[in-house]
């Protein structure tokens, strides 16, 4: 592939950073015996991270939690490809699928390959309440499930969008509302900006039953919480935490967006989504480990959706976009930690995201269709 | 149709200039696959209301690329005729519509996976072409943080690893003194739209000597423009059928006349500019520091200034897109986030302007307003080093800047 060098450079410029960090790259195995982990949780860290704001040494400032908490106690991967679309649904639903989807970003439509979810539930005869995605945006309402056939809704994951339960809840309760601060989470960011605001009544209620029957919190209580947050990403860890607690659902996904806020040109905005989503893997792990249906039996796979363009490339803007297609824009990361996971590792050999679906398929004993392959690191 | 079907009478649409470029141009045209013709034609199609030195440039191109030997030129354009192409696409009207072709183009090649391949056999085409003789020598002077707390010594830190971090900069002189070396700096050189003073608020007072010479802009002066745009842009929010694509494309659409572009500058070049800046920019609607990042990176791709002065003010403070949109006027500002956008954007202005400098021929000095720290980097500094010394700015580019 022609861009092996540019990729390798931008590996290269991470792993140096990483020699130099408090931690060993050796292979030594630490921590609690290996044994199947039963639940599973992945954390989209997104939308669109750069290496100069996250891993690269420029960027260490940033992610404190994720540098010296967090990649201690796992397994670092410093160079994962996407050779997919560098939109954000279709990159998240390709994770999600395991295969690079080539459809258009901007409708929201079932992925046609089978995801994660299905995989799961179909094969080891999951209960529908047992996996559940959190995404930030309305565009991402239908990333549960596929039209692939064989799989589908009856297979798929419950999606929960905190922005259209907050909208919901506005909708009950207006008084709630006035002159408040709240209607920020109901606005999608500058690459997204629209929210559906033309839901039907009968979708209201269904959110508003989700909120009561799945989240098992009162509109108030909800509303009343939000007022403590600063953003749709700390919406979102809340309805995990909620999740966790209420439904112990096997597998999660959940993905960040707050960094998005690039688009609008504002380094600082993309500077503090990075910094609270730092905060926010932190904190996910952490409600991890003390949770007992989760505590010791769940791997966290941790990983941004894609990069940024590069600061010298003519034909993009910096970090403000993601649009050429270059190696800096195509180049994350990931990070694993769980009890099967290898504590205090590097890993320097290419990976691709769509190498995450059947990884986890592997590892948890079902079988997927895609064309990445499951990363023995991590199996 | 395909490219090597076109006559003269395909113009007939086009303006004057544009339709004469095309029409010499023809042979050239002719040879160029689809994947890339419509991308020639939607710069030749705005020709008349480009800037001077962008007609020449693209003179320059096509002039350079038609002198290749045939050879050259059939290699160099087989990896763009190989891209298959969705049969929809041929059916579009590429002559008279090439900027929407061109969008269209690029979502086929993303969805198809050719977008690299795309980008590799471009790259190669563009390198082949020599570069213009270019030995303006060019002055960039930048201003940071009014209203922020600059005590951070790491203030501006990306720009000062590529020269020099001046920290005893005389404060009571250095706005007269950029004034004064911006006025000296463009007395050099007479040519049109070649110096540029862009304010994000209220902006400064130029030297009297340099008022006829140079263009000056500021983010209140273009008010009507932006509200124009963001009620456009509030429009298409209304429809709940908006995504960033579509709201890219419909700005994009948008003419300087449909703006009343008139009311801010009477030059049809100007308009047209200006019009961009907000239709074309992100975040340029919303926030005076993407604004003015986002003048100085087009300045520097289509005027190719020999000076400019960029100054960048507090934005008003994030919040909701939407409500940004509906509510521009807000009094609210973030002066500390703005310093951080501009220390950042200082970098990037930097960047673009050595891009179209000769080597040793560029001067950036970038002044923490109000204070005694500044950053210059010219072929004279060394990377990453700090003077303590008192300077005033005049005696700093005396010693520094390229003359």
């Amino acid at each position: 592939m022609k861009y092996d060098a540019s990729f390798q450079a931008v590996s290269a410029s991470r792993r140096a950073f990483l020699r130099g960090a408090s931690f060993s790259s050796s292979l030594a195995l630490t921590g609690s015996a290996i044994r199947p982990a039963d639940k599973t949780i992945v954390v989209t860290f997104g939308g669109g991270a750069r290496d100069e704001e996250t891993f690269a040494e420029e960027g260490q400032a940033n992610i404190p939690n994720l540098l010296h908490t967090l990649l201690p106690q796992g397994t670092f991967f410093t160079q994962v490809r996407n050779a997919g679309i560098l939109g954000h649904y279709v990159a998240t639903a390709s994770i999600v699928t395991g295969v690079y989807e080539r459809f258009n970003n901007f409708i929201a439509q079932p992925p046609p390959n089978p995801t994660l979810f299905e995989y799961f539930r179909r094969e080891l005869r999951r209960p529908e309440t047992d996996a559940w995605v959190i995404a930030p945006s309305n565009g991402f309402q239908k990333i549960g499930s596929s039209s692939a056939s064989g799989f589908g809704p009856q297979f798929g994951a419950g999606v929960i969008l905190p922005k259209r339960l907050l909208s919901a809840a506005s909708r009950n309760t207006p008084n709630l509302f006035d002159n408040d601060q709240l209607q920020h989470f109901l606005q999608d960011n500058y690459e997204m900006p629209s929210y559906d605001i033309s839901a039907t009544a009968q979708d209201n209620e269904m959110h508003l039953d989700t909120l009561e029957s799945t989240l098992r919190l009162s509109v108030q209580d909800f509303v009343q919480h939000a007022r403590t947050l600063d953003s749709a990403d700390e919406l979102s860890i809340f309805i995990a935490r909620r999740l966790m607690d209420q439904q112990a659902p096997s597998l999660m996904m959940l993905t960040l967006h707050d960094m998005d806020v690039a688009h609008s040109g504002a380094f600082s905005l993309y500077i503090d989504a990075i910094q609270r989503a730092d905060r926010l893997c932190a904190e996910l792990w952490k409600a991890v480990q003390s949770h007992p249906e989760y505590k010791d039996r769940t791997t966290v796979y941790i990983m941004p959706d894609f990069g940024r363009d590069a600061d010298d490339d003519p034909a993009g803007n910096g970090f403000q976009h993601h649009r050429t297609g270059s190696a800096m824009a195509r180049t994350t990361w990931l990070l694993a930690l769980g009890p099967h996971v290898r504590q205090n590792t590097v890993v320097d050999r290419a990976i691709e995201s769509i190498d995450l679906v059947p990884t986890i398929g592997c590892h948890l004993g079902f079988s997927t269709n895609s064309p990445g392959r499951c990363i023995e690191e991590l199996r | 149709m395909t490219p090597d079907q076109l006559q003269p009478s395909s113009f007939d649409l086009y303006p004057p200039l544009a339709r004469s470029f095309a029409v010499e141009h023809l042979t050239l045209l002719r040879q160029l696959p689809l994947t890339i013709c419509p991308s020639f034609l939607a710069q030749i199609s705005d020709l008349d209301t480009r800037f001077p030195i962008e007609r020449k440039t693209l003179a320059w191109q096509c002039d350079s690329l038609a002198a290749l030997p045939q050879a050259k030129r059939d290699a160099l354009l087989a990896p763009l005729r190989a891209i298959a192409m969705a049969p929809e696409l041929e059916k579009l009207d590429w002559v008279n519509s090439p900027a929407a072709f061109v969008e269209r183009l690029s979502a086929h090649l993303w969805s198809t996976g050719q977008i690299n391949g795309f980008h590799d056999a471009s790259r190669e085409l563009f390198a082949a072409i020599p570069d213009q003789p270019n030995e303006a020598t060019r002055l960039a002077l930048i201003v940071v943080g009014q209203g922020a707390d600059t005590s951070r010594a790491s203030i501006l830190s990306k720009l000062a690893r590529k020269g020099i971090r001046l920290n005893g900069v005389n404060p009571a002189t250095a706005q007269q003194q950029l004034l004064e070396a911006f006025a000296k700096h463009a007395a050099k050189g007479q040519e049109a739209y070649a110096h540029w003073y862009v304010d994000g608020g209220q902006p400064w007072v130029l030297p009297e000597s340099v008022r006829a010479s140079a263009i000056q802009v500021s983010y209140p002066q273009l008010s009507p423009l932006r509200k124009r745009v963001l009620e456009r842009m509030q429009s298409i929010l209304n429809t709940n059928q908006a995504n960033a694509e579509k709201m890219r494309s419909d700005l994009a659409a948008i003419a300087p006349t449909e703006l009343r572009s008139g009311q801010v500058a009477s030059d049809p070049i100007l308009q047209r500019f200006y019009t961009e800046l907000f239709t074309s920019g992100s975040g340029t609607q919303i926030f005076s520091t993407s604004f003015v990042q986002w003048a100085g990176r087009e300045l520097a791709r289509r005027a190719q200034p020999h000076t400019v002065l960029l100054r960048y003010t507090p934005r008003q403070r994030h919040r909701g897109f939407n409500e940004m949109v509906s509510d521009p006027e807000s009094k609210v500002l973030d002066p500390e986030g703005s310093l951080v956008d501009a220390e950042m954007d200082a970098y990037y202005n930097w960047i673009e302007m050595g891009r179209i400098a000769a080597p040793g021929k560029l001067t950036v000095l970038a002044w923490v307003e109000g204070s005694s720290k500044a950053v210059m980097v010219s072929p004279k500094t060394k990377p990453n080093t700090i003077s303590n010394q008192a300077v005033t700015i005049e005696q700093a580019l005396a010693s520094f800047a390229v003359v």
